[in-house]
């Protein structure tokens, strides 16, 4: 599949900031089932310092300051994506136990080693109930662990209650389990906080779903911003794998991935620092369109 | 050959019981005193109790002038205690210390090689020496500096070893500290005040001196920074953090620019300070700041203490740190568990210093250990603290709570260590019946220069105020000791840090001053106006009602007035009021007390005790107390003028009190005076300026309005006058950086001159309450146009995150 990927992000800020320093991660990363066929990044105001690199994950990054007044901030991302990602043999991965000793046992220390994916992270605390709540649906550890996975994606989708404006970007794994309702980011880290404290390395994936789907098949909820979802750690031979806990599906040809990390922090579209005394308004705005 | 040994004094006797039970340092096996504590004691014991009592009260009156205090937590306030310091010195064996300096030196260079290459190869993982778990799970393993290993610049450059001795005799490490080790500062204290009780004492003994070591340190502070020899600052959290003191202390005995994260700002790849005079690059950082505050933008996101971008000038290579972002995670104390394999991979040698036993619960077989020997381990986390990571809510087995839970899976080991619990030895340490043994542990320092490692010849050590050894916490009642390490002969010539006397002599001017602390010094300088206008007026009012004056109409206007200053007559607890303006000054200046002198900042912290008692013993003697805190008051001033160098900083506080002076003088005159005066106010009024004596000299008549306007407004002879007040405006900002004869004034500079004639030229029947009310105003804009130009340039700077997926 190939995609024409527009996503603007625009902020008001009416009395107006300074001393603005922002790191964006809205590139599409290439490869793992994905080419970047092209990309361009468009930024108004003009920042003062704009470079490009990468950060320890491999995702693109774009760091820009504005050392002037500014009111408003726009940032235009279009890109080209070819995405072949067959699903992975789930039932031939190894079993959750052999996955849970291998990753522990792992010698590689980069970027997409799964030991940077077992602890706790900024956002993501280990808690007894959700803990349990994997367990539960992990009924024995010989199992192969893509399927077990599966089981609890499609879980979790059954078990809670997607529903925009519920929950908020500082919402905790705590309440959004308790009340079992929330957004795409929300189920994202309650899957990944209950399969690291069971063993199972888990990242967060942020990226966007196809807009309109195909003839005969349901949209998918997340397709109007930017989409979240977790990467799975199955074994040195399959490597990570998409789980999309949302939608209670594999990560698959309609998805297009941008950033991972240890969780939200690590993979938001805008960071920023800057100095303000009002408030702001932000808009999102994410077209996602096959092209032949 | 004689074999002499004389009686021991009681003083060593009775000790000699009470230590008898484990390791000591000043007494042996036998019973007799160790031939290194010998001439300490030949001096110590025939001492009288009196004069013991004198000497340690010589040193606690220097502790207390210079200034050192701590801080102790809890109950949700912060309080300021007595420096805890014990006499007499831990005296250790010169040959001992040489071979401990040894083993430093080699641990340090071990440390330095783990950093490089946890930051760079990671071969250790890679060779499956280090479980790979403990970076990938490590708070301190900071991703934005993942290859900084990989450079040229040195990661770690001051350490501290935290050390104990064992029932063996020999010295084990409990722990390092890497990432902003305290302590280096108030060791230079201790030896400062030590020497103040036991002069002649440290002078027999040949004591090493300790300013050698940092004089080598700011050398390479200096050197780090290249060959302009560019101003070096020391990152401090604030003043809010526990060590606040020391920070300040070594940033004024190093010469440093005390900085916090807001005071700095990174344009491209480098790092600038605000100042007065604009942005001023700094290449070089002493790091007291823990790394993960350092930068919201790249590290973590909710500090308001960092500075965004920090990490990207480091990356560039631009700013060094001293030490590294990330050096804290040499403090994990897992790596505990794994020093012999990781010094043969990194050193090819046995570490001669012995470690702390530590059993990492991440092994099964390990895990099974500590569990069966868990009563006589003690349980603590494997990663260093890191609050604001999340707790590990499940598995939180705390050490010393009692009951330790083992984990009962690896999975839960991961982030636990089971550690010998320490003996620690005895030092002996004056309490109230003489000495008494007490658990001791020594914090030694290290640097590090082109040459090597150095040690610092003394420490910091540390003493319980119990037998029981299992924590030893300045938080918890415990106190601190002197190190002393006695040479043979005299050192060749004392050290300072003056520098050699062959340098060429020159008068160097202070750099630019952050534009923080002329902001400091501005509201220093207006919050003790502040104090002094509201204990006048308070007065004028109390001092009246205690004539026997009625409540009137004047009274009535000076409460009003008095409510803007948050001093309230009506409930009858105006000390409440002038408590709170005490305390704007005290801690204003607690903010900057690297910048003026420990006399006028105690002054003020005096004035905060004087109220707080008044109020403490109901005491009604307004008059007294408002009177105390006049005296007080025109003491900072006095120490604050006669004390405090003529550049930039004291032209900010004295900016902020004459715009206070003059606000306030305008103010009253006008509340006083508006419309029909009341009976009084007049001589209200030259009681409030402090003029009646002037008054009754320049004038002979009669009081009169127009007469007592003019001395209290106009006169610019009258210090105390509105018009003086302008004048010394308009004199101290000409002096202000960027601003030059013949230029084109900005607005500042117009609306002063334009005030200036105003006053000038004004007659006294012109000085209604109007035009009172209007100078009142431009003072306003004065301010607020000063507060622009030179001070706003230190913004707290909000970290604002955004942009949310759905």
């Amino acid at each position: 599949m190939r995609y024409a990927i527009r996503l603007k992000i625009t902020y008001d800020y009416p009395s107006a900031v300074s001393d603005a320093r922002h790191l964006l991660r809205v590139r599409p990363r290439d490869g793992g089932g994905q080419v970047l066929e092209r990309v361009e990044v468009a930024i108004a105001p003009r920042p003062g310092e704009h470079t490009r690199e990468a950060d320890f994950f491999g995702n693109g990054v774009d760091a820009i300051a504005f050392f002037a007044q500014q009111t408003e901030l726009s940032v235009v991302m279009e890109a080209k994506v070819a995405v072949d990602r067959p699903p992975a043999p789930l039932d031939a991965s190894p079993s959750l136990d052999a996955v849970a000793d291998e990753a522990l046992h792992g010698r590689s220390a980069e970027g997409a080693s799964p030991i940077h994916h077992l602890g706790p992270s900024r956002r993501i605390a280990p808690l007894a109930a959700v803990t349990a709540y994997v367990a539960e649906t992990f009924d024995a550890g010989e199992q192969p662990a893509g399927a077990a996975v599966m089981t609890l994606t499609k879980r979790i989708r059954a078990d809670f209650v997607y529903e925009p404006g519920s929950t908020s970007v500082g919402t905790s794994v705590a309440e959004a389990f308790a009340q079992k309702r929330g957004v795409c980011q929300d189920f994202s880290h309650v899957m990944i906080a209950g399969l690291r404290a069971n063993g199972i390395p888990a990242r967060y994936v942020s990226g966007f779903l196809r807009t309109e789907p195909p003839k005969g098949r349901p949209r998918l909820e997340g397709a109007d911003a930017m989409h979240a979802w977790v990467d799975v750690w199955l074994g040195e031979t399959l490597g990570w794998v998409g789980f999309d806990p949302t939608n209670g599906i594999l990560a698959g040809d309609d998805h297009i991935v941008v950033a991972v990390g240890r969780d939200y922090s690590d993979a938001l579209p805008i960071a920023g620092a800057f100095v303000t005394a009002g408030p702001q308004a932000t808009d999102h705005f994410v077209d996602v369109v096959p092209i032949p | 050959m004689r074999n002499h040994v004389p009686p021991e004094p009681p003083l060593i006797r009775r000790y000699a019981t009470l230590a008898a039970k484990g390791r000591d340092e000043m007494i042996a096996p036998g019973g007799g005193v160790r031939p290194h504590y010998a001439p300490l004691m030949a001096k110590l014991a025939p001492m009288a109790e009196s004069e013991l009592g004198r000497r340690f009260a010589s040193s606690r009156q220097y502790l207390s002038e210079a200034g050192v205090f701590h801080q102790v937590y809890g109950e949700g306030s912060e309080q300021s205690h007595e420096w805890p310091l014990g006499h007499p010195a831990l005296v250790i064996d010169r040959d001992e210390w040489t071979t401990l300096c040894d083993g430093l030196v080699q641990r340090a260079t071990f440390l330095e090689r783990l950093l490089a290459d946890l930051y760079g190869e990671r071969r250790v993982i890679a060779e499956g020496v280090l479980p790979g778990i403990l970076l990938g799970r490590n708070p301190e393993f900071l991703r934005p500096l993942a290859s900084q290993g990989k450079g040229s610049a040195p990661l770690l450059s001051f350490i501290a070893v935290d050390l104990g001795r064992g029932p063996d005799g020999r010295w084990w490490v409990l722990g390092d500290r890497t990432q902003a080790p305290s302590g280096a500062g108030f060791a230079l204290e201790n030896r400062v005040a030590t020497s103040k009780a036991f002069p002649d004492v440290s002078r027999a003994l040949n004591v090493e001196r300790l300013a050698g070591f940092f004089r080598r340190f700011r050398e390479m502070l200096f050197a780090l920074g290249g060959p302009e020899r560019a101003r070096i600052g020391l990152l401090t959290p604030g003043p809010h953090n526990e060590t606040y003191y020391e920070h300040a202390y070594l940033a004024r005995y190093l010469g440093l620019l005390l900085l916090e994260g807001g005071d700095l700002v990174v344009h491209g790849d480098r790092a600038e300070v605000r100042t007065v005079d604009g942005f001023q690059p700094i290449r070089v950082l002493w790091r007291r700041l823990d790394a993960d505050f350092c930068d919201p933008l790249e590290l973590f996101g909710g500090s308001r203490i960092g500075t965004p971008g920090l990490a990207r000038a480091v990356r560039s290579g631009a700013l060094t740190l001293v030490n590294a972002l990330g050096a804290g995670i040499l403090e994990t104390p897992a790596l505990l568990a794994f020093q012999k394999p990781l010094a043969k991979a990194l050193l090819g040698e046995e570490l001669t210093l012995p470690t702390i036993a530590t059993w990492w619960c991440g092994q099964e077989k390990i895990r099974r250990f500590v569990e069966e020997n868990a009563a006589r381990l003690q349980l603590g986390p494997a990663f260093p603290g890191a609050p604001h990571f999340p707790v590990m809510g499940e598995t939180a087995a705390r050490p010393g709570s009692g009951g330790q839970k083992v984990p009962a899976t690896t999975r839960e080991g991961v982030s636990l260590v089971g550690q010998e619990i320490a003996a620690l030895s005895t030092a002996p340490v004056f309490g109230d019946k003489g000495l008494e043994p007490r658990p001791v542990t020594l914090r030694a320092f290290l640097m590090r220069d082109e040459e090597g490692w150095h040690v610092m010849p003394g420490g910091f050590a540390r003493v319980a105020d119990s037998r029981d050894a299992r924590v030893i916490s300045m938080q918890r009642g415990g106190g601190s000791i002197d190190v002393w390490i006695p040479s043979p002969a005299p050192a060749a010539k004392p050290v300072t840090l003056l520098g050699p006397k062959g340098d060429r002599f020159s008068r160097r001017l202070p750099g630019a001053l952050p534009a923080r602390a002329a902001d400091n010094l501005f509201w220093l300088g207006r919050y003790a106006e502040r104090g002094e206008v509201a204990a006048r007026l308070l007065r004028l009012h109390a001092g009246r009602a205690g004539e026997g004056w009625s409540e009137g109409e004047l009274e009535a206007r000076i409460a009003t007035i008095l409510e803007d200053y948050g001093v309230e007559i009506e409930g009858g607890h105006p000390e409440r009021g002038l408590l709170a303006l005490a305390r704007q000054a005290a801690d204003t200046a607690s903010r900057i007390r690297e910048r003026f002198s420990p006399d006028a900042w105690r002054t003020l912290k005096d004035i905060v005790a004087l109220v707080l008692d008044a109020i403490a013993e109901k005491d009604e003697d307004v008059v007294g107390l408002t009177s105390a805190i006049l005296t007080h008051l025109s003491g900072f001033a006095g120490l604050a003028h006669e004390n405090m160098y003529r550049f930039t900083g004291w032209r900010f506080m004295q900016c902020g009190r004459a715009l206070e002076r003059g606000q306030a003088t305008a103010a009253v005159v006008s509340a006083l005076l508006s419309g029909e005066a009341p009976v009084g106010a007049l001589e209200a009024l030259l009681t409030f300026t402090d003029s009646s004596v002037t008054y009754r000299r320049r004038y002979s008549v009669n009081l009169s309005e127009e007469t007592v306007v003019d001395l209290a407004v106009l006169d610019p002879l009258n210090p105390r006058s509105l018009a003086f007040q302008i004048n010394t405006l308009s004199e101290v900002t000409s002096a202000l950086p960027g601003v030059h004869l013949g230029e084109t004034p900005d607005l500042l500079f117009r609306r002063l001159a334009r005030l200036k004639v105003r006053l000038q030229t004004a007659d006294a029947v012109e000085v209604d309450s109007a035009f009172l009310d209007r100078v009142v105003g431009d003072l306003a804009l004065i301010s607020d146009l000063l507060t622009q130009r030179y001070l706003l340039s230190s913004p707290r700077a909000a970290a604002e995150w955004s942009g949310g997926p759905e």
